[in-house]
């Protein structure tokens, strides 16, 4: 079991996280979450372009055996999808943090991120 | 009522293998040890040890027990001979499949194998019917007394001759009887749920059968032998277009939409058989019908499927086949939209997903050979 948790990122309840990079931040899933889904075979990525809302599904990552929504940590407008997720969905399980990412944001209120937890309570939370 | 949930007698086991569970038909299963692609794939390649003691145990005796089962399924059983398995079908009256099963014929008496949460419902329907038509043959169940095994993948003969002294070149396919293996006395048969060369067994009691579990895979370990939980079993049967009960009969589903015609011998009288005669006849209903992906998606069970926006038909089981890395599905399809290389679209998360009527299975015998 791999439990991997940053200290540079901010997580969610449900196995978000979030990189914050001035007014836009990277969101993918945790290590915890890949773990737990193992063989991600399949990525929805949304269209280049929307905007979400905090809470609202952001894309589906599928595991053999299941479907998994992953929910926009904060409100904005989606500026870049990691496309190559859809040829190698398997990059999730292999780098989460990294190559793995999902979807860049465009922040549209920053005191949401306040509303996110850090690496300590994340970890705790597992 | 308290919610219970079953526990096979290997659990403790399981645990040990590090398992992640799942609840299937009120039982709490291995759903996949380390990862359900590579459990998979160990099987169609090498080898894999199922417990699939969720399934149950009837057994059928008395003086008509052969009639009983005759009666009660679509198969002849004066037909399969002592020594001999069958799978078939348990109907209602109206020609809907009760449970797709396996018989097995041991001398005198016959085990059946429903599905895992079927025991009461099956064991019922037999005894009911052995009084209705007064025949004299009794259905015990008995399901808590036996763990099963299943050993699948190119590699299991050899591995399990290691551990019996029956030739097991002698057990044909769907060849059942007693053998001793790894000491203990079990039922072994020639079958499987996963398309490739595999034996299951029947342990009883079941305290007996975590030595032969241990034994199996210590005998496994030169071909890297996995233990594999229920999400393989479920890539593993879909890839060969086998029917998943809780699937394919949901809604209550003729062996004829099933198309498990092939079961079924015409040449005797039992239950359903003039309702599956009078559907025959109309010919009009839908059938099961095998579709692999060509865009990118995975169907999943209760997807819709289309033919130019016009819904003809529903997914029953899908998945991403492990072995082509595609979607596949099969779905109840309407009569005129099931030809072979016919373009479909299947409805993922109000998408549509195009994909293409194949014939079964979606993976090939020689797949592991070619790969």
């Amino acid at each position: 079991m791999s439990d991997e948790v940053r200290d540079d990122l901010k997580y969610t309840e449900t196995h978000e996280w979030l990189k914050l990079d001035n007014n836009t931040a990277k969101v993918g899933i945790t290590d915890h979450a890949q773990s737990e889904l193992t063989d991600i075979v399949f990525v929805e990525l949304p269209e280049v372009g929307k905007e979400v809302k905090k809470g609202e599904e952001l894309c589906v990552v599928e595991s053999v055996k299941s479907v998994s929504e992953l929910y926009s940590p904060v409100s904005g407008r989606i500026t870049k999808v990691n496309s190559g997720l859809e040829d190698s969905p398997e990059t999730v399980n292999s780098s989460p943090y990294d190559d793995g990412w999902l979807v860049e944001l465009e922040i549209k209120d920053k005191s949401e991120i306040d509303a996110l937890i850090d690496a300590e309570s994340y970890k705790k939370s597992l | 009522m308290i919610d219970m949930v079953l526990k096979s007698p290997l659990n403790d086991i399981h645990n040990e293998l590090g398992a992640k569970f799942t609840e299937f038909a009120g039982f709490e299963m291995p759903m996949q040890f380390s990862s359900i692609k590579n459990e998979h794939l160990a099987v169609r390649k090498s080898v894999g040890l199922f417990d699939v003691s969720h399934m149950s145990n009837i057994w059928i005796t008395g003086k008509d027990a052969e009639k009983l089962v005759s009666l009660t399924t679509v198969e002849d059983a004066s037909k399969i001979g002592d020594g001999k398995s069958q799978y078939t079908a348990i109907l209602r009256e109206d020609g809907t499949v009760i449970d797709d099963t396996i018989f097995m014929h041991l001398g005198e008496k016959y085990m059946m194998i429903p599905n895992a949460g079927m025991s009461d419902e099956v064991t019922k329907w037999l005894n009911d019917k052995a009084e209705e038509y007064d025949l004299r043959a009794t259905a015990e169940d008995v399901s808590k007394d036996y763990v099963i095994l299943a050993i699948q993948g190119p590699k299991s003969r050899e591995i399990l001759q290691k551990l019996t002294d029956t030739d097991l070149k002698t057990v044909g396919f769907f060849g059942c009887q007693y053998a001793d293996v790894a000491g203990v006395n079990c039922i072994i048969s020639h079958t499987g749920y996963t398309g490739e060369l595999g034996f299951e067994l029947q342990i009883t009691p079941p305290n007996l059968a975590k030595d032969v579990f241990h034994e199996i895979l210590k005998a496994g370990k030169e071909f890297d032998i996995k233990p594999i939980g229920l999400g393989a079993r479920d890539t593993l049967r879909l890839e060969k277009c086998f029917i998943l009960a809780g699937n394919e009969f949901e809604g209550g589903k003729t062996p004829l939409e099933a198309l498990m015609s092939w079961t079924i011998n015409w040449d005797h009288d039992f239950i359903g058989k003039d309702a599956l005669l009078k559907q025959k006849e109309q010919g009009d209903y839908q059938r099961l019908t095998y579709m692999e992906c060509i865009d990118k998606g995975i169907p999943r069970h209760g997807c819709k499927v289309q033919k130019d926006g016009k819904e003809v038909g529903i997914v029953t089981s899908g998945t991403m086949s492990p072995c082509l890395n595609k979607g596949i599905a099969m779905a109840y399809v309407d009569p005129d939209y099931r030809e072979k290389d016919t373009i479909l679209e299947i409805i993922v998360r109000n998408k549509s997903v195009k994909a293409k009527v194949v014939k079964p299975p979606f993976v090939k015998k020689d797949w592991a050979q070619q790969n």
